[in-house]
């Protein structure tokens, strides 16, 4: 069953334009992330569905219901935001009553959808305190709670773990994905945070410019992305100059690589071949030749970035701890390129757009 | 002289310590502070002193010396003018003009200055310019425009009630600057968001999660809304009121004494006022917050140690 809607949603805000006609179909019980750099639209789209702002053109709908013209509070949404929304002036129970006095509910049933919505977050025992007593990782879970407490049609995350540091993150994040499990609500999480939203997602939407650049599931996302931008947006890419050698290969200096081209392409082309960091290995013999420009340690995995001497460009990949040991800045090494996940793209065309994301990510 | 009160006060009141003061840490520099705090001290107590002398001690002025420092102490002036019954109705009608000045104020201030920091951020220096006109421009210029107007709006400015509009005015450089202050200090757009999600109307949002917290400010700014009320003398007096200051002034022709006698305890209240202000404003939460050692420790760190649900 569908749960939430967007059909031809476009805003925009002066001359700017924040959504360019969003079309997005939501499962009940799914969690979508809108994943994307700063000013493409995502938190538009999700404010558009809370009610706050309206959408220029297009509907919106809950369960086959349109709610575009409905005002905020008489939607029924559950919203955490990305900078500590709690009342200071109630504590951590009168915030998540707050809701639920609004919709006029019993004492009793709602002392009781409290407890159990604190039981949730795990936080009982913090009841009685004020939101400036808690800390950042417990008020986001209060937020969480306020927000679940209405039983909402959909959850709106609006990076909400953004303003924490990064143990609690996770932890968060994946607190958010076993409630959002349990209670089986359909969510829509905005997170400019690629790890974020590949790790909890079950489909991920990339966006840019007001636009989906494509919408799947995070594998999906990852490994066979749509375009070169979400290619370059999502995880880290290298590239490197090629020829197109034929219809299923391609020549990246004195190697020719097997890899469906695509027929956008035809032999001889110069292009630009985008591949993963994981799709490149350190081999004895054969590969290009290159040297070991730095290496940086993760603890399970050591990225090495190294120049590729005849391309004259710079490229990184994964090792594992043991064959990172021997890897030092300086090295002589040779790497070969597995291309069979990789992208190709014109040569010419330019990629304004990927730079502007590297900056704001 | 009452007012006088509201500006010093706003000016600790609303804007925050810069901390620059304390930072010197020389004796010399130490002597140097505690010489200008004890000057500015006597600079404003010897006048009050002075009143003090005239108007309680029934010594003939001429003898006000060290050696009558002791003499003759008594509050007869005062309380004449508690005998009298225009004192009474001067200070019912000083009174309710501070009540419905407030009530207004906060009923019209309000709703604009959240309006105005949701929707028109930008025009916000433009209207706390607006707001300070009426301390630049003096009383006795905007009763000048109300005499102007007067014949043809008698039905309104008859009533001695049609004074709170122009004391709404008069108030504005405080009492905006206070409930601006209050917002600043809040992240409205989040709780307003936040609370319409949650399936508050505006009125049920302005009620339960803005006023709350806007406390302090707003009782600031009713505070000193009725300092100002309580010492405005120019237009109660060309539109011929009889508030409380406008009795002063003519209690002064029998009774000089009395009435300074009364300008000092008017004086004395409205420090009063200010410290009930004070202390009445202080955050909440924050002594409970102190006893409750496990909340700094969960302030402090930002994750503490998580119990185990039963």
């Amino acid at each position: 069953m569908t749960a939430l809607v967007y059909t031809g949603v476009r805003k925009t805000f002066g001359s700017t334009v924040a959504l360019e006609g969003l079309d997005l179909v939501i499962e009940s019980g799914e969690l979508i992330s809108l994943l994307g750099p700063s000013g493409c639209g995502k938190t538009t789209a999700l404010r558009i569905c809370a009610g706050f702002e309206r959408p220029d053109a297009g509907r919106v709908s809950v369960s086959g219901s349109d709610i575009t013209d409905l005002p905020a509070h008489k939607r029924n949404m559950g919203m955490v935001f990305q900078s500590y929304s709690l009342f200071p002036n109630l504590t951590v129970q009168g915030n998540v009553e707050y809701g639920l006095r609004t919709r006029r509910l019993a004492k009793d049933d709602m002392r009781k959808r409290v407890g159990d919505m604190l039981d949730l977050v795990e936080l009982s025992t913090q009841a009685k305190r004020y939101p400036h007593q808690l800390s950042g990782g417990q008020q986001q879970r209060v937020a969480l709670a306020r927000a679940l407490a209405v039983q909402p049609e959909v959850l709106l995350l609006d990076e909400p773990l953004s303003a924490l540091d990064a143990k609690v993150r996770t932890t968060l994040r994946d607190e958010i994905r076993r409630i959002q499990t349990e209670l089986r609500i359909t969510t829509l999480f905005v997170t400019h945070d690629q790890e974020e939203a590949l790790g909890i997602s079950d489909r991920v939407g990339v966006m840019s410019e007001g636009r989906l650049e494509q919408l799947g599931s995070p594998t999906d996302v990852y490994r066979r992305p749509s375009s070169a931008f979400v290619a370059r947006f999502v995880g880290s890419m290298n590239e490197l100059p090629a020829t197109v050698a034929g219809p299923d290969a391609l020549r990246v200096d004195d190697l020719v690589l097997p890899m469906s081209v695509g027929p956008a392409h035809r032999q001889g082309d110069v292009v630009r071949l985008l591949v993963r960091p994981e799709d490149l290995h350190l081999v004895d013999d054969g590969g290009l030749p290159g040297s070991v420009t730095s290496t940086t340690f993760q603890g399970a995995s050591t990225t090495v970035t190294i120049r590729l001497d005849r391309l004259d460009r710079l490229v990184s990949l994964h090792t594992s701890g043991s064959e990172a040991a021997h890897v030092t800045p300086g090295d002589r090494v040779r790497v070969t390129v597995d291309a069979a996940h990789g992208l190709c793209e014109s040569a010419g065309a330019p990629s304004p757009a990927v730079r502007d994301a590297d900056d704001a990510a | 002289m009452t007012a006088v009160a509201p500006p010093v006060a706003d000016s600790e009141l609303v804007t925050p310590p810069t901390g620059r003061a304390g930072r010197r840490r020389n004796p010399i520099g130490r002597l140097g502070q505690a010489l200008v705090v004890v000057a500015a001290f006597l600079f404003f107590l010897m006048p009050l002193v002075a009143m003090a002398r005239f108007s309680l001690q029934s010594v003939p002025t001429i003898r006000l010396n060290w050696s009558t420092l002791f003499e003759g102490w008594s509050i007869s002036g005062v309380t004449k003018a508690f005998s009298s019954p225009q004192f009474w109705d001067a200070l019912r009608m000083s009174v309710q003009l501070a009540v419905g000045t407030v009530a207004l104020t906060l009923g019209l201030l309000l709703p604009t200055a959240i309006w105005v920091h949701l929707r028109l951020p930008r025009a916000r220096a433009f209207i706390e310019f607006l707001t300070v006109l009426p301390y630049v421009i003096p009383a006795i210029a905007l009763v000048a425009g109300i005499k102007v107007v007067q014949p043809h709006a008698r039905w309104f400015l008859n009533s001695p009630y049609s004074l709170i509009p122009f004391y709404v005015i008069l108030a504005l450089p405080f009492t905006y600057r206070s409930i601006d202050a209050g917002l600043r200090a809040l992240d409205l757009r989040t709780l307003v968001d936040a609370s319409r999600s949650l399936g508050a109307g505006w009125g049920t949002t302005l009620v339960r999660a803005l006023i709350p917290n806007l406390r302090t400010a707003i009782i600031s700014s009713a505070f000193l809304t009725m300092a100002v009320v309580l010492g405005e003398y120019t237009m109660a007096q060309v539109l011929l009121r009889d508030t409380l200051p406008t009795f002063l002034q003519v209690f002064r022709g029998p009774e000089p004494r009395g009435s300074y006698g009364l300008a000092l305890l008017m004086l004395l209240a409205t420090t009063m006022l200010f410290a009930v202000l004070s202390v009445a404003t202080r955050p909440r939460g924050r002594n409970k917050a102190d006893k409750a050692s496990t909340a700094t420790i969960a302030a402090a760190t930002d994750e503490p140690p998580r119990k185990p649900n039963p």
